[in-house]
């Protein structure tokens, strides 16, 4: 089935195969690999993207659902000028270890932001409940949400690391 | 996936309603998919063609009039209802039990008709649709009936639809609207997960309600429980009702423990 949609703000045209998921089309088809495929049952997160503006499981959406739709991945995070807020308070609280969460964990801070521009910690937990990290134990991931919504110390609380 | 099937798309009712019936059991119904692309995925679900339904236009229709009640369209997400401000001052009981369900990328996906379409026995959204007297609108290629949530479970995995039939609406009277309640799900996080036992209670015009998921090959509920009970009363009707399994999740034993805990945590929040 031949589908239109548009990922980051770029229009595509594309077959899609009627029983491939969303996640396989944006890595295979349109080469766009920063999307994770985790457990691919929609329990981990690691294929979160937003699907006209809300995230959604890209393992659980049929390519042929998308048509018509507006996807943005964490390839259209950063900007011209480079990283987005979100991925830089990342990078400070080293809210990364193994970063294959990482890109479906932005993608929830940012849809939490929009919602709630200065989330408490219970706020903050509650929005990534669908994304799984199996390194950080979570408390750099929360830190740097603090941190981009001006509530952090400014240089990451790293003495449980 | 490795499962191959035809995906139809159909943009009006009659359309879907022709596609069900030409197909029968072959054919799945496609809302969220939250449910039934893992369940292709993991072969369990094995359809030649898969009726996306998103496409009608009443799909995500959601509407109160003192009429009618509430009416929830087949493809009104667990975040519509959420996000409905309607729903979270004159029926909170829905928002209690989807705030519960599963994590915010499958509630911006998943459905209310979808979660008790599947009839797990650890639906959420049954639950408040039990205690508030809801009705399934059911359509066919031969028209509509509608059906008591009351009677629509069979089974674990299993409704009174018949082949050929589409839950297409979701009605909960306007003489529902304001009744108040608690849920309390046990899972093994605090996060995302499956219930392990779920015990809503909620206060209705003829006495007290408890409607319990996990805990029978349906979701349960018991309604008519004399308000002035203490939890150990209430507790002991509820037990009469449930009939609960051992399963990898948990045993019978502490899913029963924990509906009596549940029952004694919430009632004094309902009776206030």
């Amino acid at each position: 089935m031949t589908i239109t949609l548009t990922v980051n703000g770029v229009p595509y045209t594309r077959d899609a195969a009627e029983n491939k998921t969303l996640l396989h089309f944006l890595r295979e088809d349109l080469g766009l690999t920063g999307t994770k495929e985790g457990c691919g049952m929609g329990e981990c997160g690691a294929c979160t993207v937003f699907l006209n503006g809300r995230t959604v499981n890209s393992c659980c959406v049929l390519a042929v659902e998308a048509d018509g739709a507006s996807i943005e991945t964490i390839e259209g995070e950063a900007g011209p000028a480079g990283l987005s807020e979100i991925q830089k308070a990342f990078d400070r609280n080293h809210a990364v270890q193994c970063g294959f969460c990482t890109p479906g964990m932005i993608l929830s801070v940012k849809e939490l932001l929009k919602a709630k521009p200065k989330p408490t910690v219970a706020e903050i937990k509650e929005a990534i409940e669908g994304n799984f990290c199996r390194c950080t134990g979570y408390e750099q991931i929360v830190e740097a949400v603090l941190d981009v919504t001006g509530q952090g110390t400014g240089k990451g609380r790293l003495d449980h690391v | 996936m490795v499962h191959e099937f035809q995906y139809r798309a159909p943009s009006s009712r009659p359309e879907l309603l022709a596609l069900l019936q030409e197909h029968g059991t072959s054919a799945k119904v496609l809302a969220g998919g939250t449910d039934l692309l893992p369940n292709i995925r993991m072969g369990i679900a094995k359809p030649a063609y898969v009726v996306d339904c998103k496409r009608l236009p009443e799909a995500d229709r959601l509407v109160f009039s003192p009429s009618e009640g509430l009416r929830i369209g087949h493809g009104v997400t667990i975040s519509a209802i959420l996000r409905d401000r309607t729903v979270r001052e004159r029926f909170p009981l829905l928002a209690e039990a989807a705030h519960e369900l599963a994590s915010h990328q499958v509630r911006n996906r998943a459905t209310v008709a979808g979660n008790v379409v599947n009839a797990s026995p650890c639906s959420d959204m049954a639950l408040p649709l039990l205690c508030l007297d809801a009705e399934a609108v059911l359509a066919s290629v031969s028209g509509e009936r509608t059906v008591s949530f009351r009677e629509f479970f069979t089974g674990p995995k299993a409704t009174v639809m018949k082949p050929g039939e589409f839950l297409a609406e979701i009605r909960v009277p306007a003489a529902a609207a304001d009744r108040k309640g608690r849920y309390a799900k046990l899972k093994r996080v605090k996060g995302h997960d499956l219930g392990i036992v779920g015990v809503l209670l909620a206060s209705a015009p003829d006495g007290l309600r408890a409607a319990v998921s996990s805990a029978a090959p349906t979701p349960v509920l018991v309604s008519g429980i004399d308000a002035s009970l203490d939890a150990q009363a209430v507790d002991a009707l509820v037990q009469k009702a449930i009939k609960p399994i051992d399963d990898v999740r948990c045993t019978a034993e502490y899913r029963r423990y924990m509906v009596g805990a549940f029952i004694r945590r919430l009632l004094p929040e309902v009776n206030r």
